[in-house]
């Protein structure tokens, strides 16, 4: 698995593209708690995330469980670690769930790709 | 060479910045652009702060507000320093003189507008800000002033010969040296 991870809007989907050859139907883009593991790229985990905090799902967990499902993807997830701490108990949650999420991730992953306006640093 | 600096807040980028902008002039002509439209105490205590800091420094500083080619009718073998695409942005993304309503094409211009200065000049060191990091749904316009701003860091870096992430005053080479 490689993990792609970075700020909004830095590239990150441009350079996997790039990187690993990827067409549009190789791209699954979360917006649920569902994932098509089918695809090679999964990207915006962290909507991902977003929606397993209003569902009271544990993104990291649910990971855990489908191990055998992502070994071989390309896993992309926006960086929010950076900020105030929200106001809001589920922006903080969500904030909290997406780090947790890309921790094992990067754990797990052969290669992690930071991206920073549209250039790779490679932190593993 | 075109130098695009950006990191977080308060780490250092613009007192890393204009000691570049003067080492790369080499004792030629240097340019400050101020990109601030003052509108409060606040605002002028940091400029005169920034303007303290450039001291000695041998800056000419212009004042640009928006139109940044403007600029190109000083001195296109100077180096500058253009501090910051941040604000700059602002300026003509949310014109004062407007009422500060979005002005999407304007923001696009700006893009374009920013990469041309920095081909155009003998030295060009452009700081920005890492904005792109925090976990806040925004409302559409700052979502906007977001991804516009990150698209034209993403330009600048391309065409740059070097760009530096500051953090803590460190510097981390995204791409490119710099020289001595």
């Amino acid at each position: 698995m490689i993990l792609i991870i970075g700020g909004a809007y830095q590239g990150k989907l441009d350079f996997a593209k790039a990187a690993f050859s990827l067409a549009p139907e190789d791209i699954f883009t979360c917006t649920g708690t569902e994932i098509d593991f089918s695809k090679r790229c999964i990207n915006a985990l962290e909507e991902f995330c977003y929606a397993c905090v209003q569902q009271d799902m544990d993104p990291a967990a649910f990971f855990q469980e489908h191990k055998d499902a992502w070994q071989d993807s390309i896993l992309i997830c926006n960086d929010l670690s950076s900020g105030v701490v929200p106001m809001d108990p589920v922006q903080r949650q969500w904030r909290h769930t997406t780090g947790q999420l890309c921790q094992y991730l990067a754990g797990q992953a052969r290669q992690v790709s930071r991206i920073f306006c549209g250039l790779e640093q490679r932190l593993k | 060479m075109i130098v695009f600096v950006s990191g977080g807040a308060k780490n250092g980028k613009s007192g890393f910045a204009q000691n570049l902008a003067v080492q790369l002039a080499d004792g030629g002509k240097r340019y400050y652009v101020a990109t601030m439209i003052p509108v409060d105490e606040e605002d002028y205590a940091r400029i005169r702060r920034h303007v303290a800091d450039r001291e000695g420094l041998g800056f000419t500083t212009i004042e640009c507000g928006g139109d940044i080619l403007s600029c190109l009718n000083y001195d296109t073998h100077g180096s500058y320093l253009l501090d910051s695409v941040t604000a700059l942005l602002q300026n003509v993304m949310f014109p004062p003189e407007k009422n500060y309503e979005m002005d999407l094409q304007a923001a696009e211009k700006c893009a374009d507008d920013v990469v041309t200065f920095a081909k155009s000049v003998a030295n060009a060191v452009i700081v920005s800000d890492y904005i792109y990091s925090d976990a806040q749904r925004y409302e559409e316009s700052t979502e906007c002033y977001r991804r516009c701003l990150a698209r034209i860091d993403r330009l600048l870096a391309q065409v740059s010969d070097t760009v530096i992430e500051v953090s803590a005053g460190q510097l981390i080479f995204h791409k490119g040296g710099l020289p001595g």
